[in-house]
């Protein structure tokens, strides 16, 4: 039994099971997967376009990803990516409608404020946590739905645009955008921050003071603490550092990909971006790994849905399954430091 | 008083009832579990899956009832399935719970597509009408049963002690995982019939996100409720009031933007588990493996 769950348990076990599941639902679905699986490459990795679309898609999910393994590395569970993404998007989108600056200046002051509105989203768990010791699953969760609720008060009041017919912010001005990594798609630079944070990640986790503190915090907590690790402190600073990079991700997408912001700018990144920390491992060179993974099925179920008849919600119980085997893996640590739930 | 104004608090009282229920039943839910030692982050996911197969059932065979039951079966069959792996397989069970909530959620809308090929909500379905008083007044009842169970049977009395130290259970010659396992079926259970209510109770249909966090605001409940019965039921009930206030103030108060009223059950839930710092304590071996 132990040595089939070692076997099943990791990654590889993972994304094994991922091809079989995905096959199953295709065959709930009364389609031959071969039919199947050839729409989910070709329409993530058959072209240019589609190619850019699978990377574009993978940008969205590597920042809320990294955010997490940080988060994780550190024994907190955040599963609040996703409002803090939105704030960042949304505190992108509300500077970037009425700033204008020329372009490096201007791209780097909107994705600061993706970087801050995601730091607070996620500051304000770590401080419940730190300060009242408020269990982050929680908090997080519920910050996820006062972040949309905040979000769809101000884009269809206080920051709609007077031309626009839905709710969404005013355009960003040109000089606002992110280049294009490859012209004529969707594909911004927005890719290359993304593999840097990964890399900034990594040397923080394996180079410094505080990513030891903060790997030692959720590796051995008591340990940590009888060590003059400042407990609070890095709750703090990891959930905020979590919800920052979250934050910045939602900045590439309003400065990268839409040049607005709307409330449905993510389809639920935040938490397919779970299950890509997870089979990464938490490590942040492979996360960006998973990250393309998870991009193919994310760019490939929008076409498997349009050619092949195969309901795209099936990619969000194959992810949930995937969690429920890694869940085999030990995460989180003793129960003793972990807030009450 | 006005009689505008008696109106108002009488709808208040009535709907705080109605939106807490769902909450009652996760909560309790929530409870047995964690009193058995295996925390429960699935439980949106369970009352997600109640939700919808209440409202096939009840499509398929016309009966509400039998919706109701199929719900409940549904959620009991996701609490199994997290109770399995915490119990043989050890797995980290919030990770796993996370699992179960992205596999029912997902899972229903993934069905909704095949079974009535249009994304987003069901098509209306027979719900439980005005029988729905009937489970509002059961989540009372079930909270008493759930007290009676707990604290004045030896099966209580064995999970309670699952809990907090499952090895003693163990040496008394007990099996501690088996009782984690029903622990967590009848959690899902709950869950399920929670989740049922929201779909065929308070309306006809299924929709995508229906459940909206209700789940986690139970989790927070448990936690305001210091893991007893009661205690889980009079912090639903906190939570069903402010779920209910922003419905009867969206109506109200004019200048009281509706999409930032949303927020406020969800705020009510986190300055609950943020006021109670230093005064609760968790079942000793509540999420650990045994």
């Amino acid at each position: 039994m132990i040595q089939l769950r070692r076997a099943l348990g990791g990654p590889v076990g993972a994304i094994l099971l991922a091809f079989f599941l995905a096959a199953c639902a295709m065959l709930v679905a009364g389609v031959s997967p071969l039919d199947g699986f050839s729409a989910l490459f070709v329409g993530s990795l058959g072209g240019r376009q589609q190619i850019a679309e699978t990377l574009v898609q993978t940008t969205a999910l590597l920042f809320p990803a990294l955010g997490i393994s940080l988060a994780f590395r550190a024994g907190l569970f955040n599963i609040g990516a996703e409002g803090q993404l939105l704030i960042g998007a949304l505190a992108c989108g509300a500077v970037g409608a009425h700033f204008a600056a020329p372009t490096p200046l201007a791209i780097f002051v909107l994705l600061a404020c993706g970087f801050v509105g995601g730091g607070i989203w996620g500051g304000i768990a770590g401080w419940l946590r730190a300060q009242f010791n408020a269990n982050e699953i929680i908090s997080t969760l519920m910050l996820n739905f006062v972040a949309i609720s905040l979000a769809t008060y101000l884009v269809s009041g206080p920051l709609k645009s007077p031309a626009a017919v839905g709710a969404e912010t005013a355009p960003l001005p040109a000089a606002s955008w992110l280049p294009l990594l490859i012209p004529d798609t969707r594909l911004s630079i927005g890719l290359i921050i993304a593999i840097l944070a990964a890399f900034v990640l990594r040397w923080l986790f394996t180079r410094t003071v505080f990513g030891y503190e903060l790997r030692a915090s959720g590796e051995a907590p008591d340990a940590a603490r009888r060590n003059g690790v400042n407990m609070p402190r890095t709750t703090l600073l990891a959930l905020t550092l979590s919800g920052a990079i979250a934050g910045l991700g939602g900045a590439t997408i309003v400065t990268g990909v839409l040049h607005r912001f709307n409330t449905q700018l993510s389809p639920g990144y935040g938490y397919t971006a779970i299950a890509v920390a997870l089979v990464g491992d938490l490590n942040p060179l492979w996360v960006c790994l998973a990250a393309f993974g998870f991009g193919i099925l994310e760019a490939g179920g929008l076409a498997m849905q349009a050619l092949a008849d195969v309901p795209k919600d099936a990619i969000h119980v194959i992810e949930g399954l995937i969690i429920l085997v890694l869940a085999a893996r030990r995460y989180i640590a003793t129960r003793a430091e972990a807030a009450p739930i | 008083m006005s009689s505008a104004a008696g109106i108002a608090i009488a709808t208040l009282v009535t709907l705080t009832l109605v939106k807490s229920t769902p909450i009652i039943y996760a909560a309790l839910g929530g409870v047995i579990s964690e009193r058995a030692g295996i925390v429960n982050i699935g439980l949106e996911g369970m009352m997600a899956g109640g939700a919808f197969t209440a409202v096939v059932f009840s499509g398929i065979t016309g009966s509400p009832i039998a919706g109701l039951l199929a719900g409940i079966a549904a959620g009991a069959l996701l609490g199994f399935v997290l109770g399995f792996a915490a119990t043989v397989f050890k797995v980290d069970q919030i990770v796993a719970g996370t699992g179960i909530n992205l596999v029912a959620l997902g899972g229903a809308a993934y069905a909704l597509t095949l079974l009535y090929n249009q994304p987003g909500a069901s098509p209306q379905v027979n719900a439980l009408g005005p029988n729905y008083w009937i489970l509002v007044a059961l989540a009372f009842v079930c909270a008493l049963a759930l007290h009676a169970v707990l604290y004045f049977t030896p099966w209580g009395l064995r999970v309670r002690a699952c809990g907090e130290n499952p090895r003693a259970v163990h040496d008394a010659g007990l099996h501690p995982l088996r009782l984690r396992l029903y622990a967590v079926i009848l959690s899902g259970a709950l869950a399920g019939l929670g989740g049922a209510f929201l779909s065929i109770g308070e309306v006809n249909i299924y929709s995508d996100g229906m459940t909206a966090g209700r789940g986690f605001i139970a989790l927070a409940a448990v936690i305001f409720g210091r893991w007893t019965p009661w205690g889980a039921t009079g912090a639903a009930v906190f939570f069903g009031f402010f779920e209910a206030l922003q419905y009867v103030l969206q109506g109200r108060i004019g200048w009281l933007p509706s999409d930032a009223m949303q927020a406020v059950p969800y705020i009510a839930a986190l300055v609950a588990i943020a006021g109670l710092v230093g005064k609760v304590r968790a079942p000793a071996a509540d999420g650990i493996p045994y």
